[in-house]
């Protein structure tokens, strides 16, 4: 009769303590992925779900392509199960540091030989002749049919690594495939017909996203958070002359200035952030959506 | 039988300078082939161990031994270079992974070994002292090399240049040094350990300078034309990496040329491994691709046949010494004559005379065997480091 | 005690011929043996106790007719019943006093070694006066001590004959005397017979008789 009161205490007391512990125990079997920017990372977290744990250690207020990581941070990712790169020369740091090459994924190997190249100002020294540092265009997430292969390459590289949940990666990977696809047709459907408007952008950035769209994309220097000066107005001006847009595309909110300084050269803004860090709210399909949105205005 | 072992206990200690001497011989005699034997095993083990742990190594055709010695001992003999398109090569044929290697430069006459970080999980080589590789600039020390030269984390070194004539060429690198690596009994205790990136700033393929597209001084610039900037000579190449620096550091070139001198190649399985060796042999470049295990043992069974030699010559000494040690009995038993008549006389059998000398034998026969086998005990307890202190350094 | 007749004995390779046609030692007899260098002495003791055998003639020794038993009886016998004492000790000098005392019991088994002979080595070498020296080397000991040893190693199996072959040859004239007291003695309490050979005619009044090897026919070699 008293262990027959006991036992139910005794199920009550073991699910307790896996409740407790399994968290623990799965945390302990999650492969740990580093990123180097939040659009890898969101894709790792929707493909690889409670398989993974991804971390994107760059503060939230800086470009994660020219962040430099300190030394423990570096040995954070040499620690980890996967490391998942841009690649086309994205993080300048890795270029700086150690890393275990074969855990490397670089995520644009397939598309690789079609990289844009930007103009960049080379120099040369020695004997070495005309040098061109590797100006490539590194936002390849912005075209979402890279987005996709990108992707995809983390799925196999996660799959490598833990063949038993090949079906999990697969079916999530499908179903971030569909988003970026809905996604990619909304930019196609938005763009269309701004394909021969002259735009401008702030900053050399939309470069894959131009050439998926088509669209008709100048490029100057400029920071959202400072008012250009005087010498850089008058370039300006000189280059609306030749490429008379009635849009700018800004990776962030604008200085209030110089909205409304372009406006008074005719030119509006439009932020389309393309998303390198991880943004205040919402995720990175948000944040896209919210791109598209945008890009909506200038379509009209 | 024990009054013969007793008396012949009591003469053997009587004489024990005798005694210890014929003891000592015949131990030598023992020990020496036998313990050559023992050593002779371990010193194959240990040099085709790190070869068997290696599946497969490409480099430029040629010597294939000089391949092997300079990708796993990293040898004097520098390999004819290849590139790192080979290492890509190998990635894009699925079948293995691979850990490229630069092993040309020297630091203070120890190697300094451009590897990935990879290759420190291959050889199973730890941190004892400080931390591994992370930045450029930065060496780890393998655990002989950290002893020799006296150097601990945070101090530096300094890598030699190729040619001290060849002043535009090779220049030396100031290398901060994090981390000393655990004894790993190998040649890696003997190397400096670098990224592949430093090997190649070693080299000047990589390097860092004051900024050239913004610069102000007129005498640092040559030519601005085309978008490119030409500097002068008067332009000043860091020769240390600092926290304040290390942005400047560049790649000039496409880095699939650049150069390495190996590839060890993990194949995922033995057929990965056969098909990836038809690869290489079928392809167009000139390249090779080994199994070090094959290369070594078969230099092994060159070095080795000198073992033969060796026995012959400890068999002949062998002889020589059973000779004299019968010798010395045998002069010894004259010496003794009188003892023997005395004894005969007082009513000693020949055969008890016999077995008393007997004894004698059997005592020296058994300390010598006694200690035969305690030095043997010892040589194949310590064999191990007695193998990495006498035969490879 | 001993008893020759008709002996005949030629040392292998002719070198060497002894006759000896009568020959008696009584039983508890001291009998002194004097000659020329190369008489036959020692060959005479030898003989008595089968270390060779003659061609011709009977050797009886201590009751045993010695020259008809095989080797190996001679053996057995010699160590039973015949103690020897030697001009230079024959000791070895890798054994100390007691072992070279109990040194027979060693190379024979016609004796036995066991805690009743230790005591009577060690009672014995209290009776020659080296009771104190038994665990001593007897490159230790002195000339008189050693040939003291050399007799306690002849009388300790009791033998009933002691072969003393120039026992005081090696001693200096205090200890000659001294030895020969204590030979006497010691075959006087064991009631042995001594056949004893010497070129020391000063100790010769001391033996019951004395035996000239001139007497008995000898060719030494041409």
């Amino acid at each position: 009769m008293h262990y027959a009161k006991q036992l139910p205490c005794l199920r009550i007391t073991l699910l307790l303590l896996t409740l407790v512990f399994a968290p623990t125990a799965i945390a302990a079997d999650k492969l740990k992925v580093y990123t180097v920017n939040y659009p890898l990372a969101y894709f790792t977290e929707r493909i690889a779900g409670e398989q993974a744990e991804v971390v994107f250690p760059a503060p939230p207020d800086v470009d994660p392509a020219f962040w430099m990581p300190d030394t423990d941070t570096i040995i954070a990712y040499q620690r980890a199960d996967l490391i998942v790169i841009n690649g086309a020369n994205y993080a300048k740091w890795i270029s700086k540091v150690s890393l275990p090459r074969l855990r490397m994924v670089d995520t644009s190997r397939p598309f690789a030989d079609r990289f844009l190249q930007q103009q960049a100002t080379s120099h040369s020294h020695g004997t070495g002749g005309d040098h061109s540092h590797s100006g490539t265009a590194f936002t390849t997430w912005l075209d979402p049919g890279q987005a996709v292969q990108q992707a995809e390459v983390i799925a196999a590289a996660l799959t490598r690594k833990r063949t038993a949940a090949k079906q999990l990666f697969e079916t999530n990977l499908e179903e971030l495939k569909s988003n970026l696809l809905a996604l990619d047709e909304r930019l196609a459907r938005v763009t269309t017909s701004a394909a021969d408007s002259p735009i401008l952008a702030s900053h050399p950035v939309y470069q894959y996203l131009a050439r998926r769209y088509g669209l008709n994309l100048r490029s100057v220097m400029w920071e959202p958070d400072e008012v250009p000066d005087e010498s850089q107005w008058a370039e300006f001006v000189k280059i609306l002359e030749e490429h008379p847009a009635k849009w700018m595309l800004w990776e962030a909110e604008p200085a209030s200035e110089s909205v409304e300084r372009l406006r008074s050269l005719g030119v509006e803004s439009i932020v389309f952030d393309p998303c390198g860090n991880r943004p205040e709210s919402g995720d990175f399909l948000s944040v896209m959506l919210k791109n598209a949105a945008s890009l909506e205005d200038v379509s009209r | 039988m024990i009054d013969s072992l007793y008396i012949a206990w009591r003469y053997v200690s009587y004489n024990w300078v005798r005694s210890l001497t014929l003891v000592a011989c015949i131990t030598l005699i023992a020990v020496l082939p036998l313990s050559l034997e023992l050593l002779l095993d371990e010193s194959e083990r240990q040099l085709l161990s790190r070869a068997e742990s290696t599946p497969l190594v490409v480099g430029a055709k040629g010597s294939s031994l000089d391949l092997v010695m300079s990708s796993l001992y990293f040898g004097k003999t520098l390999p004819e270079l290849i590139s790192m398109a080979d290492a890509e090569r190998v990635i894009k044929t699925g079948l293995a992974q691979p850990l490229p290697l630069y092993v040309r430069f020297k630091a203070r006459g120890a190697p300094v070994v451009g590897a990935t970080l990879d290759y420190f999980d291959f050889r199973g080589l730890h941190i004892a002292q400080g931390r591994n590789l992370a930045l450029l600039g930065e060496c780890v020390l393998g655990a002989r090399v950290a002893e020799n030269f006296g150097l601990n984390p945070g101090d530096a070194l300094l890598s030699s240049p190729e040619s001290l004539f060849d002043l535009a060429g090779v220049y030396p690198l100031k290398m901060q040094v994090v981390g000393i690596l655990e004894p790993a009994h190998s040649a890696d205790d003997l190397a400096v350990f670098v990224d592949l990136k430093t090997a190649w700033i070693i080299q000047g393929l990589v390097h860092g300078h004051e900024e050239l597209v913004n610069v102000t001084d007129p005498t640092l610039v040559m030519d601005r034309s085309n978008g490119n900037v030409t500097a002068t000579a008067k332009l000043t190449h860091y020769t240390q990496i600092t926290p304040e620096n290390i942005d400047s550091f560049h790649f000039h070139g496409d880095p699939a040329d650049y150069p390495i001198t190996a590839v060890i190649a993990l194949p995922y399985d033995d057929k990965s491994s056969a098909i990836l060796r038809g690869r290489f042999v079928a392809g167009e470049q000139p390249r090779q691709i080994e199994v070090p295990g094959e290369v070594i043992e078969g230099l092994l069974a060159n070095i080795f046949r000198i073992k033969s030699v060796l026995d012959a010559v400890i068999l002949v000494v062998g002889l020589a010494t059973v000779l004299a040690l019968v010798l010395v009995f045998a002069l010894s038993l004259r010496l003794r004559q009188r003892e023997i008549q005395t004894i005969f006389k007082l009513g000693c059998s020949r055969l008890t005379i016999a077995r008393f000398l007997g004894a004698e034998i059997v005592i020296i026969l058994a300390a010598s065997a006694l200690l035969t086998l305690l030095l043997l005990g010892v040589v194949e307890r310590y064999d191990e480091p007695l193998v990495r202190t006498l035969f490879i350094r | 005690m001993i008893q020759i007749h008709g002996l005949n004995f030629t040392y292998p390779g002719g070198t060497f011929h002894l006759q000896i046609p009568n020959f008696q030692v009584q039983r508890g007899e001291k009998l002194a043996v004097i000659g020329p260098s190369g008489s036959g002495k020692t060959t005479l003791l030898n003989l008595v106790s089968g270390i060779v055998t003659p061609e011709l003639g009977e050797i009886e020794a201590a009751g045993t007719t010695v020259s008809a038993l095989s080797d190996a009886e001679r053996r057995d016998f010699r160590i039973r019943n015949i103690g020897f004492v030697f001009q230079d000790f024959e000791l070895l000098d890798y054994l100390n006093v007691l072992d070279n005392i109990l040194h027979p019991y060693r190379i024979s088994r016609a004796l036995r070694l066991d805690s009743g002979v230790r005591e009577r080595a060690a009672l014995l070498a209290g009776q020659m006066d080296i009771g104190d020296k038994l665990k001593r080397r007897t490159d230790d000991l002195s000339q008189g001590e050693k040939q003291r040893v050399a007799i306690c190693r002849a009388l300790l199996p009791g033998p009933r004959l002691l072969l003393a072959d120039e026992a005081t040859g090696n001693l200096d004239p205090r200890n000659k005397g001294r030895i020969l007291d204590l030979l006497f003695d010691a075959v006087d309490a064991h009631g042995a017979t001594l056949l004893a050979v010497t070129h020391d005619h000063e100790l010769l009044p001391r033996f019951d008789r004395v035996v000239d090897f001139a007497d008995f026919q000898q060719t030494a070699a041409a």
